[in-house]
C-alpha cells in the first residue's frame, strides 16, 4: 500500500467534510463566504490534511488544536467515541470568538488515532453589537460569549443544557444553531470516512499519515533551499487613533526552517485589533507559505518549517482578556505585510510590493419598517506591483478571500442606494510594474442608519519596493444632503441620514521598481 | 437520415442514423475553421435529412484559441459601474499565489461606457435613459473599433426599460447587440453583465460559424440543429441569438445518451461518467432527468472537481451539471520534487499523446499505465499500434513500471471518485445506491475499478462507448429556454413564459423555479406543477432543501426567478440488439490486477445476447476496452449494453 493513495484519501476526505459542511451549514457566510476549515490530525494532534478556503484560518489550527488538546488534558476531559470538544475561546482556538472550533476524535480498536477538527465562523455569537465585531470592545467580553474548552457533544448527542446556554446568548440562535449541526455533519462524515480508510488498510494509514507529514517537511525544505539564509528585519504599522503601532518582525532563514521573531511590536492595545498567536502564526507563515510554491502540502510537514516567536503583552500575542475581533480582519493584515517587507529584503526579485492591506470592513444597521436589520462588507484593494508584472486591481489580499455582495441583492434586502462602484483609477503606486488600483464603493442611505467603519492605511499607503512608489492611501467620506462633507478616519462610527451619501476609497498597492519618465 | 456531428479538439465524430443500425466514424479535427471537417464527413453521405451538431467553437474562442479571437466589444452599463465586470466578486483565484492574474478582460476599460440612467430595486425608473447620450457613447465605441455591443443596467432585470431603449438605439448602429434582460432575466449584475458580455463576444463568430455550415446544409437539402448545454437541441436562429448556451454543448451530449439508456434500462438512479483523454467528467441522473446547473463559469479552473469562482466567466444559462477532474488517458504520471506519485493536471494532448502511441511522446500517461498492466489491446481505435515497450520505458522512469503503473490507475480512479462524490454528496445522495454508466475512450478501462471505490456494485457500458456523445445527440429532444425574475403572479408569469415560446409548437412545457428562503444568498431549482401555486413550490423546495442540506427552516420562502423549457419529443433511435447465437474464442493474456493473471480477450462484437462471462476479463472493441476485474460478472444485455455486476 503507497502511502500517497492514504495521503489522497485523506486529503479528499477532509475536503468532503468541508463540502458536508458547507452544504448543511445556515448562514451565507459558510456557505457562500467559504468561511470555515476541517483538518484531519494524527494522534498527537499533528495536521495530515487540511481542506481550507481562507488564509488566516492556515496556521491557526495548528496553534489552536494544540493548545485544545493541552487544555482538556488540563481539565481531564475525555473523548469517547461520538464524543466532540467545542472551543471558541480565542486565546484557545486561535482566531476570534465568532470561529467556533469542534474536535472529535477517530476511535480504532480501543484508542484515539487521530481527530477530526473544524471551525466555522459563526455571524454572531452574541455581545453588544450585532456580529460580535465590536469597534469599541476593550475587552474579549465586550465582543461575544466565550466558550471555554467543553465536551459539547457526548455519543453524538450535543448536550443539552450546554446548547441552552450558548443559544440563549446569541442574536440568532436558529442560525447558530443549524451552523453548529453542519460543524457535528462534517465531523461525523469526517471520522466515519477515515474508519472505513482504517478498515481497509489498517495499521498502515497511521505509517502513511506519517510519510505524508515527512513528504511535505521535505518539500518545503527543498523549496527554502533555494532562499538566502541570514536574518532580515521589517517594520510595517497599523494606524490607531492619532498616532501608528508598529509591528516588528526578525526573520531568520536557516537550513532547517524558517524563525519569525516579533519582538518589538507595539504593546497591547484597549480596543479591538490585538491579534491572538494563532492568528500571528497563520499570518506569519502565510507569506513562507506563498514565497514556497504552490505544490507545498497543508499539513505538519510545512509547519513544522516555520517558527513563530511573539512577546506576551504585545498587539500580535495579547494577554487575556485583550478584545481580538479586530485581529484577524486588519491587523493579521499587517503582520503579513511586514514579514513581505522582510523576505523582500532576503528576495527582492521574487516579492511583490506591498497591497492594500486592509480588509476595510463596513458594519452598518438600523431598523428600517419595523425591523432592525444588519449588512457587514468587506472591500478589496489593489494588490502590490509585482517582479515583471503590474498588480491586480480590485481584489482582497493577503489573509482574505470571500465574496462581495451584489449590489443588487443589497438594494433588495436594505435601504442603501449605490451610486458608484468601479476602480479608483490611479490609485495603484507607480513603478516599473504598477501597483493594482483599489475599489471606489458608495451608497446613499434610504433611511437613518448607523455606519461603523473598521480600515486601515487611510495614512500612509501601502509601500512600494525596489523605487517603486507607494500606493494611495484609503480614504472615506460622507457627503450629508445639505451638501455638508465629512471626512472619515480608517476607523469611525457615524450616524448616516436619508439623503447622505457614503464613500470609501481604498489603497491601491505598492509600484515595483523605479518607474519609466 | 440523421447525422450527428461533435467537434472535439482533435476527433470529429460522426455517428450516423438512418433508421435501423447506427455507424459512426471520425475525422481529425480542423480548429480554425470546424466547419472544415464538417463539410467533409457530410460530404461522404447521401440522402441526409437532418444534422444535429455540438461544437466547442464557443468555449474554444474565449481561451483566445488562435484564429478564433473573439472580436471587440463594447460595453454599455448603468453610470458607476462600469468596472462590475473588472471586479468581479472581488476574490482572488488561488489563495497562495501572488503571480495570479484575473481572466483577460474580454472588454478593456476603455470600451466600457456609462449610461446615465437608474432603475430601482423595486422596478422604478429613477433616472429616465437619454436615447442621444447612448446615441452619442455608441458612436465613440464604433469610432474605437467595436464589433458587438453588450449591454447590462442595474435591476433590468425587474423592469427592462431603460435597457430596450438603449438597445433599440445600439441595434441601429451594431449588428451584434446583447441586452442583459434578453440572456439573463435575473439579479446579481457582476454574473448577468459577464453572461451578456460572454454572449456579444460570440455572436460574431458563432454566427458566422453557423452561417457557413448551414449554408452548406441548406444546400444539400438538409435541416440543421444545435446541441445546447443544457441537453437539448435548439435551431440555428435561437443559437446564433444566444450563442453562450453552446458552451459546454460537447459534454451534455454524453449525459443525455445516459440519461435514455438509463430510462430504457429502467436505472432510477444513475451517475454518467465520461473519461476521455484530459479529463473525467460525473454527472448525476435522477428520475431519468440529468440534474441541470443555473450557472457556470468558462473556462474556470476545478478545485477537486468544482469550478471555483473567479476563474473563469461567468455565464448564467442552465447547464447539465457535471464535475470534472483532469483524469483522462493523456493525464500525465509523475514524481515530484518531494518524491510523491503524482496523477495530473497536466496531460500530453493529443500530439505527441502518451509513450505508447509511438508518436515520439516519452512522458508516462495514464494510457501507459493501463498499457503496462495488459490492459490495452495490440491496436487501439484509430488504427494507432500499440508500443509496449515505449509504455515500460516511460514508466520506468518513475521507479518499477508494474508497481508505479498500479498505482497510477488506482491514483487516477480515487480522483475520479471524488468528482462522483461531490455531485452525489453534495445533493444529500449516496453513490453506493447509483449505477455508473461508463463511456468516452478510456471511462470502460476505468469503470468497475472506480464503482468498488465507491460502493457501486452495478456498471452499465453502452455500445460504442468511444463515439457515445454525439449518439447523445440522436436522441435529444427540442429545449428552448425562457426565464424571468420576480414575477409577482406566479402562475401569470409561466403563462407569459410559455406564450413567448409558443412558436416552437413544443410538444410539452416544463416549468421549474429558482427558489431560496427569504435571506438567503443562493437558490434550489425545483420543479412547479400547473397551475403553479407558491404552497406547492414551497413543498417541493423544502423537500429538496432537506435532501441537500439536511433541514428546514421556519422562514417564508421567495421565487427569486422562474423558467420555462419548451420541449419537442424526438423520435429516438433503438440501439439493435446483439445476435441471439454465436460462440466467442477469447484470446489471452496476462492481465494485472494486484498480480499478474492469465485472464481471458473478448471481442465486444461476437458475444451474443445473454451471454455472461466472469471477470478477470477484457472485453475489446474499436473504440474502448472494457476491463472486468475479478469478483465482478459482465452480461450482455438488451441493446448491445454490457452490464457489470459484483
Amino acid at each position: 500500500m503507497r502511502w500517497e493513495l492514504v495521503y489522497r484519501a485523506t486529503v479528499y476526505i477532509a475536503e468532503e467534510a468541508g463540502a458536508a459542511l458547507r452544504r448543511s451549514a445556515l448562514s451565507p457566510n459558510i456557505r457562500e463566504r467559504m468561511d470555515h476549515s476541517v483538518a484531519v490530525l494524527d494522534a498527537e494532534g499533528r495536521i495530515v490534511a487540511q481542506a481550507e478556503h481562507i488564509p488566516v484560518h492556515l496556521g491557526s489550527f495548528r496553534v489552536g488544536v494544540g493548545r485544545l488538546l493541552e487544555a482538556l488534558e488540563r481539565e481531564g476531559i475525555e473523548l469517547g467515541p461520538g464524543d466532540a470538544a467545542l472551543v471558541n475561546d480565542p486565546y484557545i482556538a486561535g482566531t476570534h470568538l465568532n470561529d467556533v472550533m469542534l474536535l472529535s476524535p477517530i476511535h480504532w480498536r480501543g484508542r484515539i488515532v487521530g481527530y477530526v477538527v473544524n471551525k466555522a465562523h459563526h455571524v454572531d455569537v452574541g455581545g453588544p453589537v450585532p456580529g460580535s465585531i465590536n469597534p469599541w470592545a476593550r475587552t474579549m467580553h465586550e465582543e461575544g460569549v466565550v466558550m471555554p474548552p467543553l465536551k459539547a457533544v457526548e455519543g453524538g448527542q450535543v448536550r443539552r443544557d450546554l446548547l441552552a446556554v450558548w443559544l440563549a446568548n446569541v442574536r440568532d440562535p436558529a442560525t447558530a444553531l443549524g451552523d453548529l449541526n453542519a460543524q457535528l455533519a462534517a465531523n461525523v462524515v469526517g471520522t466515519r470516512r477515515i474508519a472505513e480508510l482504517l478498515e481497509r488498510y489498517g495499521e498502515e494509514v497511521l505509517e502513511a499519515w506519517d510519510s505524508a507529514i515527512d513528504y511535505g517537511r521535505r518539500l518545503s525544505l527543498l523549496a527554502l533551499a533555494g532562499w538566502p539564509r541570514g536574518t532580515f528585519e521589517a517594520e510595517d504599522h497599523l494606524e490607531w487613533g492619532e498616532g501608528l503601532l508598529p509591528i516588528r518582525v526578525k526573520v531568520s532563514v536557516r537550513d532547517d526552517g524558517v524563525t519569525l521573531d516579533f519582538a518589538g511590536s507595539a504593546h497591547q492595545v484597549e480596543g479591538p485589533l490585538n491579534a491572538v498567536f494563532g492568528v500571528t502564526y497563520s499570518a506569519a507563515a502565510f507569506p513562507v507559505r506563498c514565497l514556497l510554491g504552490s505544490d507545498v502540502p497543508t499539513n505538519e510537514g510545512f509547519y513544522s518549517v516555520v517558527q513563530v516567536a511573539a512577546p506576551e503583552g504585545t498587539i500580535v500575542n495579547p494577554r487575556r482578556p485583550a478584545a481580538v475581533s479586530g485581529g484577524n480582519l486588519e491587523t493579521s493584515q499587517r503582520i503579513a505585510d511586514a514579514v513581505f517587507r522582510a523576505l523582500a529584503a532576503a528576495m527582492p526579485e521574487r516579492v511583490p510590493a506591498a497591497g492594500s492591506g486592509t480588509m476595510a470592513n463596513i458594519m452598518i444597521g438600523g431598523v428600517w419598517r419595523d425591523s432592525s436589520w444588519s449588512y457587514y462588507e468587506t472591500v478589496g484593494g489593489g494588490t502590490g506591483g509585482r517582479p515583471g508584472k503590474d498588480g491586480v486591481s480590485g481584489v482582497h489580499v493577503n489573509m482574505t478571500n470571500t465574496m462581495n455582495t451584489p449590489i443588487e441583492v443589497v438594494e433588495l434586502a436594505y435601504p442603501l442606494l449605490f451610486t458608484r462602484y468601479m476602480v479608483r483609477e490611479g490609485s495603484g503606486g507607480r513603478g516599473r510594474w504598477r501597483g493594482g488600483d483599489g475599489i471606489i464603493r458608495s451608497f446613499k442611505a434610504l433611511a437613518p442608519m448607523r455606519l461603523a467603519l473598521l480600515a486601515d492605511r487611510f495614512k500612509v499607503g501601502p509601500w512600494g519596493l525596489m523605487g517603486g512608489e507607494p500606493g494611495s492611501p484609503g480614504r472615506a467620506y460622507v457627503v450629508r444632503a445639505s451638501g455638508e462633507r465629512v471626512e472619515l478616519a480608517g476607523k469611525a462610527v457615524l450616524d448616516l441620514y436619508p439623503g447622505d451619501e457614503f464613500v470609501l476609497e481604498t489603497p491601491g498597492g505598492g509600484g515595483w521598481g523605479v518607474p519609466h519618465g | 437520415m440523421r447525422v450527428a456531428v461533435d467537434v472535439g479538439g482533435t476527433f470529429t465524430d460522426f455517428v450516423v442514423y438512418d433508421g435501423g443500425k447506427v455507424e459512426t466514424y471520425k475525422l481529425l479535427s480542423t480548429p480554425r475553421q470546424p466547419e472544415v471537417a464538417v463539410i467533409e464527413g457530410l460530404r461522404r453521405l447521401r440522402g441526409v435529412r437532418e444534422i444535429l451538431h455540438a461544437s466547442t467553437i464557443g468555449t474554444n474562442a474565449l481561451l483566445g484559441q488562435v484564429g478564433l479571437e473573439p472580436p471587440p466589444v463594447a460595453l454599455f452599463t448603468t453610470e458607476g459601474f462600469r468596472d462590475v465586470i473588472e471586479i468581479g466578486r472581488q476574490n482572488r483565484p488561488r489563495l497562495y499565489d501572488l503571480y495570479f492574474e484575473k481572466p483577460r478582460q474580454l472588454v478593456p476599460r476603455d470600451m466600457r461606457f456609462e449610461v446615465r440612467e437608474r432603475v430601482g430595486p423595486d422596478g422604478t425608473v429613477i433616472l429616465p435613459v437619454d436615447e442621444g447620450q447612448v446615441e452619442a457613447l455608441a458612436e465613440a465605441a464604433a469610432g474605437r473599433g467595436a464589433a458587438a455591443a453588450a449591454l447590462s443596467f442595474l435591476h433590468s432585470y425587474l423592469n427592462p426599460t431603460n435597457e430596450a431603449i438603449a438597445a433599440a438605439v445600439l441595434r441601429r448602429r451594431f449588428e451584434y447587440v446583447s441586452a442583459s434582460h434578453e440572456v439573463s432575466p435575473e439579479p446579481r449584475e457582476y454574473e448577468r453583465t459577464s453572461t451578456a458580455v460572454v454572449n456579444a463576444a460570440l455572436m460574431p463568430i458563432v454566427g458566422r460559424y453557423l452561417r457557413s455550415l448551414s449554408g452548406y446544409v441548406e444546400g444539400i437539402g438538409a435541416r440543421l440543429y444545435v446541441m445546447s448545454s443544457s441537453g437539448g437541441l435548439i435551431t440555428v436562429d435561437e443559437a446564433a441569438r444566444r450563442p453562450v448556451q453552446l458552451v459546454e454543448s460537447g459534454p451534455a451530449g454524453g449525459v443525455v445518451a445516459a440519461a435514455e439508456l438509463a430510462r430504457a434500462l429502467s436505472i432510477t438512479r444513475a451517475v454518467s461518467f465520461d473519461m476521455g483523454g484530459t479529463t473525467a467528467k460525473a454527472g448525476t441522473i435522477v428520475g431519468y432527468e440529468p440534474s441541470i446547473t443555473a450557472e457556470y463559469e468558462v473556462g474556470g479552473e476545478a478545485h477537486y472537481g468544482r469550478l471555483v469562482k473567479g476563474t473563469g466567466y461567468p455565464v448564467r444559462f442552465p447547464f447539465i451539471d457535471l464535475a470534472e477532474v483532469s483524469a483522462g488517458g493523456g493525464t500525465i504520471v509523475w514524481r515530484d520534487r518531494g518524491g510523491a506519485l503524482r496523477v495530473g493536471p497536466t496531460s500530453a494532448g493529443a500530439d505527441p499523446g502518451p509513450a505508447c502511441y509511438g508518436r515520439g511522446g516519452s512522458v508516462p500517461t495514464i494510457t501507459d499505465a493501463n498499457a503496462v498492466l495488459g490492459r490495452l489491446p495490440p491496436v487501439l481505435g484509430g488504427g494507432i499500434t500499440l508500443d509496449l515497450d515505449a509504455a515500460w520505458r516511460a514508466m520506468s522512469g518513475l521507479g518499477d513500471p508494474v508497481d508505479v503503473a498500479w498505482d497510477a490507475v488506482r491514483l487516477a480512479n480515487m480522483e475520479m471518485a471524488r468528482a462522483v462524490r461531490l455531485v452525489t454528496v453534495e445533493r444529500g445522495l449516496d453513490p453506493a445506491d447509483f449505477a455508473l454508466i461508463a463511456f468516452g475512450g478510456a471511462g470502460p478501462q476505468h469503470a468497475a475499478e472506480l464503482a468498488e471505490e465507491l460502493g457501486i456494485s452495478r456498471v452499465v457500458v453502452p455500445p460504442g462507448p468511444g463515439v457515445f456523445t454525439a449518439l447523445g445527440m440522436l436522441m435529444a429532444d427540442m429545449k428552448f429556454e425562457a426565464r424571468m425574475s420576480y414575477p409577482g403572479d406566479l402562475e401569470g408569469g409561466f403563462k407569459r413564459l410559455e406564450e413567448s415560446l409558443a412558436w416552437a409548437d413544443p410538444t410539452y412545457y416544463v416549468r421549474l423555479a429558482d427558489v431560496r428562503y427569504v435571506g438567503q444568498g443562493w437558490e434550489l431549482m425545483v420543479p412547479v406543477g400547473r397551475p403553479a401555486s407558491l404552497d406547492s413550490v414551497r413543498e417541493r423546495f423544502e423537500e429538496r432543501h432537506q435532501a441537500a442540506y439536511g433541514f428546514r427552516m421556519d422562514r417564508p420562502v421567495e421565487v427569486v426567478t422562474i423558467r420555462v423549457f419548451a420541449v419537442s419529443v424526438r423520435e429516438r433511435p433503438r440501439l439493435p440488439d446483439p445476435p441471439a447465437e454465436g460462440e466467442p474464442r477469447p484470446g489471452r493474456r496476462k492481465v494485472y490486477f494486484g498480480e499478474w493473471i492469465e485472464t481471458p480477450v473478448y471481442r465486444r462484437d461476437e458475444l451474443p445476447l445473454g451471454y455472461a462471462l466472469r471477470g478477470p476479463a477484457i472485453v475489446e472493441e474499436a473504440s474502448s476496452t472494457v476491463v472486468v476485474p475479478p469478483g465482478w460478472r459482465a452480461t450482455v444485455k438488451n441493446m448491445g449494453v454490457l452490464e457489470l455486476t459484483r
